[in-house]
């Protein structure tokens, strides 16, 4: 299995769509932090001026930002901190899950397109060593996307000469661990529907859909007519979107759980669906 | 089944009723195949005979339904068994926007090699070293045949299984790559080829099995098909049921085989004339005659067509159509 992690990684190492969909994700931070120092601070909104750009003032209060209450200004960033930055730039809304997969499926689909599963197959006889290998290399590209993406965004606030005050180191690592569970089930979900499908468009068309919850909402929705959607705070898209950003209880460790059972169920679904199929 | 192979060495593949079945439908039925180490194996069988089955069960790309397949003695499943065997099935696996080295590296990395110039070696054997930065996506059909065989050849494999190496190659490409596969069994390495076109196959295969409708209908040694394909006399005819006849009463020795309501084959004939002195006295119009060769080829349509061997008399009467 070593051998085929070294030959996974000498592939991502070159594969275009990693650093395009990495520089995807920090170009989306440097726009979000770019709009909201224009919007938030007086350098910025002289710039804004200066850029011919207009400001409406809503007379509404969204649960996110606070923009506007009874005339009154209050800061954009008001309560926010670079974990809370960090995790409405990209990871709440789903936009690091549907990147992230963007990148893993096309990795995946590739062995299958270019056939050159037909050489690692005839070696490699045991077949769940491949789905493991994936699974190994899809976590390290998480960790690498996740290490930049976080030091890219606390890089920003530093350069935005400090947006928002730093959170704490270990609501940091609580929250990253989180994520990386999250992010890791989402990944052998969408294994499984490229070794089941075989297809790269299925495989996007799964990454769309599932991370930013369409599937979830829609059929939360449904079963919540009849007082049965209990189930949804135990999917992926959930606890991705309302993971806690510090610990506080065991309870906190629910996402971690569902992560890692959902995991170790599509791995071992995709091992399955593999070793029954032919290449 | 199994004809004339010898026991003359170690068997370097061995399939025991080796059957796969696709939808109730199957491709492959108890298939029983010797492969002799250092052999070069010409597998034959027409479109859906169960060729690349057979073959995908070999490099376990496809798992058997039943049967058992054995490699150099030992079950194919085992690392070992599998790492002894290179394989270039229908088409080669290449990342199009790879090198051809950096798709070397990477079966390399696959196999777990650590002899860094081990993809020089097969790049220059392949003569696939001087590509540069050139991607796999632009590589002609015969660059990206080479490179199957150069990524099938990683690891030194004793037996290599190639399905359609040669399809949609250039005459100079087949030549270098039939050159390539001599040297390479000289070397000692075994080969399993399954190719439609067999007058390439009959200049390289040192045995040949033959498929049909996933059976393993002949398997046979390059001496015994030489054996079989013997020089023929074939004769055009405006009646065949009153030639047919006639030679038989008048060639004793003669084996005849009727092809089909115009055309006759005579095997054992030495000289003509005394046959165009008979037909013509006999009133049969005679519309062409010759001497022909049977080659592989045509022993192949034989065994397809199904042969009815009849014997009667003397001679052996069959119907090619």
């Amino acid at each position: 299995m070593f051998n085929l992690l070294r030959m996974d990684l000498y592939r991502l190492v070159r594969s275009k769509s990693v650093y395009i969909c990495l520089a995807s994700l920090m170009a989306a931070s440097l726009l979000c932090f770019w709009m909201v120092w224009l919007i938030d601070t007086p350098e910025g909104q002289e710039t804004a001026a200066r850029l011919g750009m207009t400001a409406e003032i809503a007379d509404t209060e969204d649960e996110g930002f606070h923009v506007a209450i009874s005339g009154e200004k209050v800061s954009l960033l008001e309560g926010y901190n670079t974990l809370l930055m960090f995790r409405e730039i990209g990871m709440d809304g789903g936009a690091y899950v549907f990147i992230f997969g963007i990148v893993i499926v096309l990795f995946f689909c590739s062995d299958y397109s270019s056939g050159f599963m037909k050489n690692i197959i005839s070696l490699h006889r045991r077949r769940w060593m491949y789905i493991a290998s994936k699974l190994i290399a899809a976590a390290i590209l998480d960790l690498c996307y996740l290490a930049i993406c976080l030091g890219f965004c606390l890089l920003l606030n530093v350069l935005f000469h400090n947006l928002v005050p730093a959170a704490p180191a270990a609501d940091f690592l609580f929250y990253l661990g989180h994520i990386f569970v999250i992010t890791m089930g989402f990944a052998a979900l969408f294994l499984l529907i490229c070794t089941f499908t075989r297809s790269t468009a299925a495989g996007v068309l799964a990454a769309s859909v599932l991370s930013i919850g369409i599937l979830v909402t829609l059929f939360g929705y449904i079963t919540g007519l009849f007082g049965l959607n209990q189930w949804v705070s135990y999917t992926l898209y959930y606890n991705q979107t309302y993971a806690p950003s510090a610990y506080s209880g065991m309870a906190d460790l629910k996402g971690y759980a569902v992560g890692a059972i959902f995991l170790a169920l599509y791995a071992a679904a995709s091992a399955a669906v593999l070793t029954r199929k032919d290449i | 089944m199994e004809q004339g192979i010898k026991k003359q060495s170690a068997l370097a593949v061995e399939t025991i009723s080796l059957s796969k079945i696709y939808n109730g439908k199957a491709a492959v039925s108890h298939l029983d195949m010797k492969v002799q180490e250092g052999a070069i194996y010409g597998f034959i069988g027409r479109n859906g005979a169960g060729k690349s089955t057979t073959l995908k069960m070999l490099c376990g790309l496809a798992r058997p339904t039943e049967g058992e397949i054995r490699l150099f003695g030992k079950s194919a499943d085992t690392p070992i068994s599998a790492r002894r065997m290179g394989c270039l099935i229908e088409s080669a696996g290449l990342y199009p926007h790879m090198t051809a080295r950096q798709n070397a590296v990477m079966k390399a990395k696959c196999i777990g090699l650590t002899d860094p110039e081990a993809v020089d070696r097969v790049l220059e054997a392949t003569g696939m070293n001087n590509t540069g930065k050139k991607k796999a996506k632009l590589f002609s059909m015969g660059m990206r045949q080479r490179l199957g065989i150069a990524l099938a050849l990683l690891g030194n494999p004793d037996l290599l299984v190639l399905d359609e190496p040669i399809n949609g190659l250039d005459p100079e490409s087949v030549r270098e790559i039939r050159q390539l596969i001599q040297r390479l069994n000289e070397a000692g390495k075994t080969f399993i080829i399954s190719s439609h076109i067999l007058g390439e196959l009959s200049k390289l295969s040192t045995h040949y099995g033959i498929i049909k409708d996933g059976n393993l209908v002949e398997q046979i040694t390059r001496e015994e098909l030489e054996q079989k394909c013997v020089d023929y006399f074939q004769i055009e005819v405006d009646d065949v049921n009153r030639t047919l006849p006639l030679i038989t009463e008048n060639m004793p020795g003669i084996q005849t085989e009727v092809c089909d309501n115009a055309t006759i084959r005579l095997y054992g004939l030495k000289e003509a004339s005394g046959l165009n002195q008979l037909l013509i006295k006999s009133g049969i119009q005679v519309y062409s005659a010759g001497f022909h060769h049977m080659d592989l080829e045509d022993y192949f349509l034989a065994r397809m067509d199904g042969i009815r061997h009849e014997e009667n008399g003397n001679s052996l009467a069959k119907k090619c159509q």
